[in-house]
C-alpha cells in the first residue's frame, strides 16, 4: 500500500510526526509535521514514489506561518498533508525544482503573505499588481475604504 | 537570414490581456525568435477578487454565493465542494435524494461547460459554425438549470445539508428530451469537427504533455486524462453517490491538443449517462437534512474535500478555529495548476500552435485569479 511505503521511505528523515489522518474526518491518509529545512527532502521522497503537489496553502499566526503541501497520487489515492511551521522572520527553501509545479504556489504565497522562499528562481508577485506593498492575507491586514 | 543586413534578434510580442482566445484576462508575454516563441510568461491575476480573503471575514454561509462566481463555467461543482467541505466539518449528512439531485444539476452543469468549451476552442481555430451548434445545445441545459435554480451562470443552488429546491415531472422528461436530443448530435460533431481535415492538422501532436511532466506539474482533470492517465475524482476518491453509476473514464493515448479534445467530447456522453441513471434511481425522501444548525460554528480542526470539476479537482481545504467564520479557505483551483505548466510547453512551437494549446488548457481565468 502507498500509505506504507511512503511511511517506510519517510523514515530515515526523523520527521515531527508522520501519523495515519482520519480520513473520514479530514480528507488526509497520512498527516506530517516537519522542519522547513526537511520539506525540500520530503518533496524528492514524494516525487520518487509518484506523488504529485495538490496545493500549497499558506496560514498567518501570531507568531508563525503554517505553510501546509497536500501531496495526492494518479495511481493509487493516497493524500498526505505536511505542515510545517515558518518562523515570522525567517525564509522557506524552495522546492520548485523538485517540483516545478510548486514555483507558482510558492509566489502566491509569497504574493498573500509574504513568505519569502530561498532560491526560488523568480519570486515575483503574481495576483496582486506586482508595485502592490501590501500582502493581503496577513490577519493584520484590513481592506478599508480608504484603501480600496 | 543575415544576408541584407538585418540584425537576428528576438522580439516580444503580448499576448492579451484582451485577447479573445485568451479566454477571459490573460497575458501572455511571448518572446520570440521569428515565429517561434523561445520564452512565454502568462501573467495572471487581472481578476483577482481576494475570495480567499473574503471567506475569512464572512459566515459560512455567507460564503456561498461565491462558490459561484469563482469557475462561472462549473459552479455546481464549486457549490458542492464548498457545501461538502463544510459538511463534514459540521458532521451534517445529506439525504439521499438531496444528493442524487446534486449529481444530476451538477452534471448537467459540466455538459454546459464542455460545450462552451468545445465551441470557444473551435473558435479560436477559426471555426465559427461549431460554436453556432454548441451554444443551441448549451441553452437547452441552461433552461433546465434554470427552472431549477433561478440562475443561468452564477449558480448558487447547494445548501448545507442538501438543495432547497426538488426535481419535478416537468424537470425530468425535459432532461431526458435533452439527453436524446444532445446523443442526436455526436454524429454532427463527428462529421463536422472530430474528421475536420483542418482541425486535425491543427491539433495532431501538438501540445504534447507526457505523464511524468502531469506529476512535476500537478495537472489535473481533462489534462492528465488526455495523457492517458484515468484519473478523475469521481472514480478515484468517490463522492456523493457517484459509486452507484456506471460510467467509463475516457482517456487519450498520446497526450496531445486532440486527445484533450476527444476527453471532454466523450466525458459528456458519461455526463449523460450518469444523469439517465440518476433519473431511473432517484430515491423518494427529503432533499434536506431536518436538522441543519442556524448557526453554523464548527469545532476546531480542518478539512480537505476533493471535486471533481470540469477542468479538474477542485480542493476546498478549510481552516477552522472554532469560530462562526473560517480562519482560513483555501480554493485549489484546477486551472491554476494546469497552466503553469504553459512556459514549459510553449517554447519552440508557433505562435497559431500556442493558441490551440492555451485553449486546450481550457482555462476559466477567474478562477486562477480567485
Amino acid at each position: 500500500m502507498l500509505r506504507d511505503n511512503i511511511h517506510k521511505a519517510l523514515a530515515p528523515l526523523n520527521l515531527e510526526q508522520v501519523e495515519s489522518g482520519d480520513y473520514a474526518k479530514t480528507g488526509y491518509h497520512l498527516e506530517i509535521t516537519a522542519a522547513p529545512e526537511q520539506i525540500p527532502e520530503v518533496a524528492k521522497t514524494m516525487l520518487s514514489l509518484g506523488c504529485f503537489l495538490e496545493s500549497l496553502t499558506g496560514l498567518h499566526y501570531p507568531e508563525h506561518f503554517t505553510l501546509v503541501y497536500h501531496f495526492n497520487n494518479f495511481g493509487e489515492l493516497c493524500r498526505t498533508a505536511v505542515h510545517v511551521k515558518v518562523p515570522l522572520d525567517q525564509e522557506a527553501p524552495t522546492i520548485s525544482h523538485i517540483y516545478p509545479g510548486a514555483n507558482w504556489y510558492e509566489r502566491e504565497a509569497y504574493d498573500l503573505y509574504g513568505v519569502r522562499f530561498t532560491d526560488h528562481p523568480d519570486l515575483r508577485r503574481i495576483l496582486l499588481p506586482f508595485e502592490a506593498d501590501f500582502h493581503p492575507l496577513l490577519k493584520k491586514f484590513e481592506a478599508s475604504s480608504a484603501d480600496a | 537570414m543575415l544576408e541584407r543586413g538585418i540584425e537576428e534578434k528576438t522580439y516580444v510580442l503580448n499576448l492579451g490581456p484582451q485577447h479573445p482566445s485568451t479566454h477571459g484576462v490573460l497575458r501572455v508575454e511571448l518572446e520570440m525568435e521569428g515565429e517561434f516563441i523561445t520564452k512565454a510568461d502568462p501573467d495572471i491575476g487581472y481578476g483577482h477578487r481576494g475570495h480567499e480573503h473574503m471567506a475569512e471575514n464572512r459566515t459560512y454561509p455567507q460564503f456561498l454565493p461565491n462558490m459561484g462566481r469563482v469557475d462561472y463555467l462549473h459552479a455546481l461543482a464549486y457549490n458542492q465542494g464548498y457545501c461538502m467541505a463544510v459538511e463534514k466539518l459540521i458532521g451534517l449528512e445529506v439525504p439521499e435524494r438531496g444528493e442524487f439531485v446534486r449529481v444530476i444539476t451538477a452534471e448537467l452543469n459540466r455538459i454546459t461547460s464542455h460545450l462552451l468549451w468545445v465551441g470557444a476552442y473551435l473558435l479560436d481555430l477559426g471555426a465559427f459554425t461549431p460554436f453556432l451548434y454548441c451554444f443551441d445545445d448549451r441553452e437547452n441545459a441552461l433552461d433546465l438549470l434554470d427552472y431549477l435554480t433561478g440562475s443561468r451562470l452564477t449558480y448558487c443552488f447547494y445548501r448545507f445539508g442538501g438543495v432547497p429546491v426538488d426535481i419535478d415531472d416537468d424537470f425530468t422528461e425535459g432532461c431526458r428530451k435533452f439527453i436524446q436530443r444532445l446523443r442526436s448530435r455526436w454524429v454532427d460533431y463527428d462529421n463536422l469537427v472530430t474528421k475536420n481535415v483542418i482541425f486535425i492538422h491543427r491539433t495532431r501532436d501538438v501540445g504534447l504533455i507526457t505523464q511524468e511532466q502531469c506529476i512535476r506539474y500537478g495537472l489535473t482533470g481533462p489534462m492528465v486524462r488526455g495523457s492517458g492517465l484515468p484519473f478523475d475524482i469521481r472514480r478515484s476518491e468517490p463522492y456523493s453517490v457517484y459509486p452507484r453509476f456506471d460510467f467509463e473514464i475516457p482517456i487519450g493515448e498520446r497526450g496531445d491538443v486532440m486527445d484533450r479534445y476527444l476527453v471532454r467530447l466523450r466525458e459528456m456522453e458519461q455526463s449523460l449517462r450518469i444523469i439517465e441513471q440518476a433519473l431511473d434511481k432517484i430515491p423518494n425522501g427529503p432533499i434536506m437534512a431536518e436538522k441543519v444548525p442556524k448557526r453554523i460554528k464548527p469545532a476546531a480542526g480542518e478539512v480537505y474535500m476533493a471535486v471533481e470539476s470540469a477542468r479538474g479537482e477542485f480542493g476546498c481545504y478549510i481552516v477552522s478555529e472554532g469560530n462562526p467564520k473560517p480562519y482560513r479557505i483555501k480554493l485549489r483551483v484546477p486551472s491554476f495548476g494546469n497552466l503553469s505548466i504553459l512556459p514549459e510547453i510553449a517554447v519552440d512551437t508557433l505562435v497559431a500552435d500556442l493558441v490551440a494549446i492555451l485553449g486546450s488548457i481550457d482555462v476559466v481565468v477567474p478562477e486562477i485569479d480567485r
